[in-house]
């Protein structure tokens, strides 16, 4: 078992993996030779499934193993994100799957040339003559002389092809209605606000269902963020908001398919507006959750949400690629609260 | 009877304060021993494996300074405990603020009250500020005989220094939860600081075990870097990470001298009559069999294992000799203090200043996080003030009882938004 890379983008990586920690602390890390999968699994709330092309955040990147050359590691992912953040000034970081006592880690090799280089009061000769490397240092790192390397050892747990059979991705009926969301952080603010609000009221009642937020969009790009309590009732409704076309090559049965799907039939419904009550295809969820899942946006990634009315919502983040080719897609799948 | 009396500058007091928070992370308590030309602040920590000395200097850290003990002569002492959170609430933040700010102080004068015809006995802090408004704390103490760790330096062979501004950029890579440091010097030009934790555990508890950090410095980048090959040392890095964190504040390098593990280790830093020296307990090797030439023996010196309070006087002489020497002369040192030529010290990188203009990029990724919504602090509520004349939004009722009666009547051509006494002319 082997797995050997460079990372090419710190910057993603680190984000990547503060996002992914706000819904749960582990993480199914999933290398095979075209792809890695990150999937958050949390015991309650909103799951995410993670697929990215390789050179998203590695290059020169190996992996071996004798199940098809797939490892499947479970990651803690405050440990990763923190060596991570250990990088950002990085001039190269590199990452390994090794052993130490017997215990499987992911070491992170980091080169810096920190402003502490600078501080050297004299340069002595010491520095030249370190070929052989230290034991726990990559040799390709013995000629950088001049820069401090930090070692950061994450522990890992290997996971075997029965342990990850079972876990499969949510099937999902077909949605009623997709829609691009506008930017996330004017999102989260009203969300945080709403709850923030709903919960201030539950101190003196003790209802759980109180933070409940109810998300709602039609096909005639507006959605709508609503709350409710017993004492008050406040939604922001956004417009012109785009529906995407769906591409026939992807929908089961072509362009037959199309014309009996439920968003086509829920283009019929509501208007631009927004201030019809029909064509609205809703979800309830849960206002703490849906700021975790906010937590996304520092991924600065395209979001399409598609609304299963009164049963899911699936949020696709794309996120920006340089050669636009294999782009990378974090779904997140939030169930909706029955009334 | 005590005479302490002396007073700080406002820059002085600001150190008084980093001192203090540097010393409450290794004890709830502080000792104090002054004497007639210094001032020292003592701290040990609960398991003993660590002890802090951080003297001030009578002559150049203070405006003043005068200290005549009860007995003794010249060697005299007088000696005292308090909390340190006690000083820390009158040692606060920001007495240092060069803009003159909420908190800053023009001077500090302290006193002690220790006089037997005098019912209490009482630490007096003055904090003179700059609007000639004086806040006076007294604070209780503790009499205790203060004690001192011994070190050796003369076999402590093994010796570095480093800015400490340097250090600080390697602990911020360490894990939150690790617990040792490995200090080990390489036979390759590079030293390793690394952090870890001596817990093993099995099965799923693997995936808590905190990080393990090592970070690797070409030994060039040290000031001066002078140990036996292939040592390893080590000491709690949470002491460490206090050290470095405090001598940053002063940005001095940070030295340190030790012999072998299981013996003391020392690391001092000052400036201006200021020096600090904590010496800590160190433990064995980390990887067994890594030091295989065995450090120099320590000659068994009778003094210096003799009782502490003999044996502290020839020891701190030596620490007065290493005493950094004067750079300018006190007294023409504040004399010439112009407000105008004061360097104003850069705001700590990492502490966000927060009347800053300027968003943060560390903060601006934080806007992502999921709100903390336990967080009272932005809770919406009530004006509980019932300070109606300051309302934002001016009611009638806020032109008080200015003839009321009177405009009652012609009252109603006028909006409800406008103040009746806006539109009294018109009348």
């Amino acid at each position: 078992m082997r797995f050997k890379a460079s990372i090419q983008n710190i910057n993603t990586f680190t984000k990547l993996t503060a996002s992914l920690n706000s819904l749960g602390p582990l993480a199914w890390v999933k290398l095979s030779d075209d792809q890695v999968c990150f999937t958050i699994i949390p015991e309650q709330g909103t799951q995410v499934w993670a697929v990215l092309s390789i050179d998203t955040i590695f290059e020169t990147y190996t992996v071996q193993s004798a199940a098809n050359n797939v490892i499947n590691l479970e990651v803690p992912l405050t440990s990763l994100n923190r060596a991570l953040k250990s990088a950002l000034n990085a001039t190269s970081a590199q990452i390994r799957l090794t052993k130490k006592d017997n215990m499987p880690l992911l070491a992170l090799t980091i080169a810096t040339t920190s402003s502490s280089n600078s501080y050297a009061a004299f340069p002595t000769a010491a520095a030249n003559n370190n070929e052989d490397g230290m034991d726990n240092l990559d040799a390709s790192f013995g000629g950088g002389a001049r820069e401090t390397i930090v070692t950061q050892e994450i522990p890992v747990r290997v996971l075997g092809p029965d342990t990850v059979a079972g876990l499969h991705e949510p099937q999902c009926r077909e949605p009623d209605v997709h829609i691009i969301l506008p930017p996330l952080m004017q999102l989260k603010s009203i969300s945080d606000r709403f709850t923030k609000l709903a919960l201030a009221g539950a101190k003196s009642g003790t209802t759980a269902s109180r933070s409940r937020l109810e998300v709602a969009a039609n096909m005639h790009g507006c959605l709508k963020m609503s709350i409710k309590t017993d004492a008050m009732s406040i939604s922001s409704v956004w417009t012109d908001l785009n529906n995407p076309e769906l591409d026939p090559s992807q929908v089961a049965g072509g362009d037959i398919g199309i014309a009996e799907h439920p968003s086509t039939r829920m283009k019929q419904l509501g208007s631009a507006d927004g201030r019809s009550e029909e064509g609205w295809a809703s979800v309830r969820i849960d206002g703490r959750d849906w700021g975790k899942v906010m937590s996304v946006g520092r991924l600065g990634g395209r979001v399409i949400a598609c609304f299963c009315h009164e049963h899911a919502l699936i949020l696709y983040v794309y996120l920006p690629s340089d050669n636009g080719e294999d782009e990378s897609v974090l779904t997140y799948y939030v169930s909706s609260y029955s009334a | 009877m005590v005479v302490l009396n002396f007073t700080l500058v406002p820059e002085a007091a600001a150190k008084v304060h980093d001192l203090l928070v540097c010393l409450g992370k290794f004890s709830d308590t502080v000792a104090i021993e002054a004497r007639r030309d210094r001032f020292t602040f003592t701290a040990l920590n609960s398991s003993k494996s660590a002890y802090a000395a951080l003297t001030l200097d009578g002559k150049q850290f203070f405006t003043s300074y005068e200290c005549v003990p009860r007995h003794g002569g010249h060697d005299g002492r007088f000696t005292c405990s308090m909390y340190t959170k006690a000083l820390l609430s009158v040692f606060k933040g920001r007495l240092y603020d060069p803009l003159g700010r909420d908190g800053a102080i023009d001077r500090c004068e302290v006193s002690v009250q220790d006089r037997p015809d005098q019912t209490e006995c009482r630490f007096i802090v003055k904090m003179v500020c700059n609007q000639g408004v004086i806040k006076t704390y007294k604070l209780t103490y503790e009499a205790v005989e203060v004690m001192h760790a011994l070190f050796d330096k003369n076999v402590a062979k093994n010796r570095w220094s480093m800015n400490s501004g340097a250090i600080k950029e390697y602990i911020e890579y360490f894990g939150t939860k690790t617990e040792m440091l490995d200090i080990f010097a390489g036979e390759d030009g590079r030293a390793v600081f690394k952090s870890y934790t001596e817990k093993i555990s099995n099965g799923k508890e693997i995936l808590k075990h905190p990080l393990v950090t090592a970070v690797a410095v070409n030994t060039s980048d040290f000031e001066d870097f002078n140990v036996q090959p292939g040592l390893h040392i080590i000491i709690s890095v949470k002491d460490f990470k206090a050290i470095v964190l405090h001598a940053d504040t002063l940005k001095t390098s940070l030295k340190a001298f030790y012999s072998q593990p299981t013996r003391p280790l020392q690391f001092n830093y000052g400036c201006d009559g200021f020096l600090c020296e904590f010496t800590l307990m160190t433990s064995g090797d980390y990887n067994a069999g890594a030091t295989p030439t065995p450090a120099p023996q320590i000659p068994s010196r009778p003094d210096s294992r003799a009782q502490s309070t003999t044996s502290e006087r020839t020891e701190n002489r030596s620490m007065r000799s290493d005493m950094p020497p004067p750079i300018k002369p006190a007294s023409r040192r504040t004399g010439r203090r112009n407000p105008g030529s004061r360097r104003v010290p850069s705001p700590k990188a990492g502490e966000p200043d927060p009347d800053s203009l300027f968003v943060g990029r560390a903060e601006e990724d934080s806007h992502w996080d999921p709100l903390d919504y336990n967080n009272e602090e932005e809770t919406l509520g009530w004006d509980a003030s019932a300070d109606h004349e300051a309302a934002v939004f001016p009611t009638f009722r806020d032109s008080g009882s200015l003839s009321r009666t009177e405009t009652e009547d012609s009252n109603e051509g006028v909006a409800p938004t406008q103040r009746v006494s806006q539109i009294k002319g018109l009348w």
